[in-house]
């Protein structure tokens, strides 16, 4: 069991975490030892997004990754997107839009969309966010409002 | 969640001595973690040490004039958005892109999908039409090899157990096209996938097919019917042909057998035609 302690800055407060074994995954760092809870565990096999989280601003699906492979790194969840500016607006165009059905599914479409802003700039083109959100499932089928939003947060940020 | 103990040298002979020094139990490299985390949590293995290859100096890109290097340990998601890899070798993007989502290729790298070695990976087609050689770092030294040597089968490569794969070589920039067929695109695997390549040096494509058993492989009876040049329909025609009857075949839950020898025939035809006039091929 690795227990080497890591650091990493979860919604910018940084956390020290000791006694982490070697095969823990970022997603169960943030629930339980962080009690960041709005990560959501769907498939825990990278098929469903719902546990998308930003690592130094991009998005990564943190059932997949391992905590002691991110350390020393910066890590947004749903908790402290609205603390940056992208993702203030990307949840406000959720929220606007209605983009939300059971809701599982939202903390992981509004980090991606986050991140896929982050990454591309805000005025990428509609097929390329809907390219990139292809990895967020919503068991709902709420795409249409979720659609709407994308173009909600795109016009707020312009 | 079974424990393993995670080091993670800082050098690659360090990592290889890790490898050497381990004296018992099952002992797993990591990169992006995205394929070894489903085999333990699917209990297919049961590492009690996983080295992981996170300080090592190998998430690089480099061109040297049509030769593309790529280190082994490079998100796939840097891949797919180097400018040049887009224009020079758009089959090479095209399967970047295949794979799984954004998110998954920020973690996910060309190393860990050599290593896993599935039969359904979009990478390893398309580097095989590529010709990739596989750069592979061990006690003894570096030895490279033709991808089509290291690719043995599922999960089985050629790498010997204290080696490590420290990068993959594309020895030109190629036009080329990757296209598949499958239920979901971010979510699922392909049933079939056609790679397509021409080379300008010596004026002779090369295909190869993915999603089937026991490995992709290349078609040489396929890529030698194409000819020079752009191809007549005629030969895109019989190469599709030859495709279809010289591949083997499964049916399973993603495709019927006869699905899947129809697919081969329609992507190859698509991959060649994209692969020859890509302004005017869009997917």
């Amino acid at each position: 069991m690795t227990s080497a302690p890591l650091t990493l800055t979860v919604n910018g407060r940084p956390e020290r975490l000791e006694g982490v074994p070697g095969g823990e995954r970022l997603l169960d760092a943030l629930r339980w030892r962080l009690g960041l809870k709005g990560t959501k565990e769907g498939c825990r096999s990278g098929d469903c997004g719902a546990c998308t989280v930003l690592v130094d601003g991009v998005s990564v699906l943190s059932c997949l990754t391992l905590v002691h492979d991110v350390d020393g790194s910066r890590v947004t969840t749903i908790e402290g997107v609205a603390r940056e500016p992208i993702g203030n607006a990307v949840r406000a165009a959720f929220d606007r839009a209605g983009a939300l059905q059971c809701g599982y599914c939202t903390p992981g479409f509004v980090m991606a969309l986050t991140g896929l802003l982050n990454e591309r700039g805000t005025a990428a083109p509609l097929d390329e966010l809907l390219d990139g959100l292809q990895g967020n499932l919503c068991r709902c089928t709420g795409y249409a409002a979720i659609v709407r939003a994308i173009a909600l947060a795109q016009e707020a940020i312009r | 969640m079974p424990p393993f103990d995670l080091v993670a040298p800082s050098t690659p002979e360090e990592a290889i001595a890790t490898l050497r020094t381990r004296p018992s139990g099952e002992v797993r490299v990591v990169a992006g973690g995205t394929d070894l985390l489903l085999d333990v949590d699917a209990g297919r293995i049961h590492p009690t040490t996983v080295v992981s290859l996170r300080r090592l100096p190998w998430r690089t890109l480099d061109w040297n004039g049509p030769a593309l290097t790529i280190g082994s340990t490079l998100p796939l998601r840097a891949l797919e958005n180097d400018p040049d890899v887009r224009v020079r070798i758009p089959g090479l993007y095209q399967a970047v892109k295949a794979v799984g989502s954004v998110a998954l290729r920020h973690r996910a790298t060309l190393g860990g999908n050599l290593g896993r070695s599935a039969p359904a990976s979009d990478l390893i087609p398309m580097l095989l039409a590529l010709e990739a050689e596989v750069d592979l770092l061990g006690p003894d030294g570096a030895r490279a090899l033709p991808l089509d040597r290291f690719v043995k089968a599922s999960r089985a490569t050629e790498l010997g157990p204290f080696e490590l794969i420290r990068s993959v070589r594309i020895p030109e920039a190629r036009p080329s096209a990757y296209l598949w067929q499958r239920v979901r695109p971010a979510n699922d695997i392909s049933q079939i996938a056609v790679a397509i390549a021409y080379s300008p040096r010596t004026n002779g494509w090369t295909v190869a097919v993915g999603g089937v058993p026991p490995r992709p492989r290349l078609f040489p009876e396929a890529g030698a019917v194409l000819g020079v040049g752009a191809p007549t329909p005629e030969a895109i025609q019989k190469a599709a042909d030859r495709a279809t009857r010289a591949v083997r075949l499964v049916s399973d839950r993603r495709a019927s057998e006869e699905y899947r020898r129809h697919l081969v025939g329609t992507l190859l035809a698509r991959a060649v035609r994209a692969a020859a006039a890509p302004e005017e091929f869009h997917r």
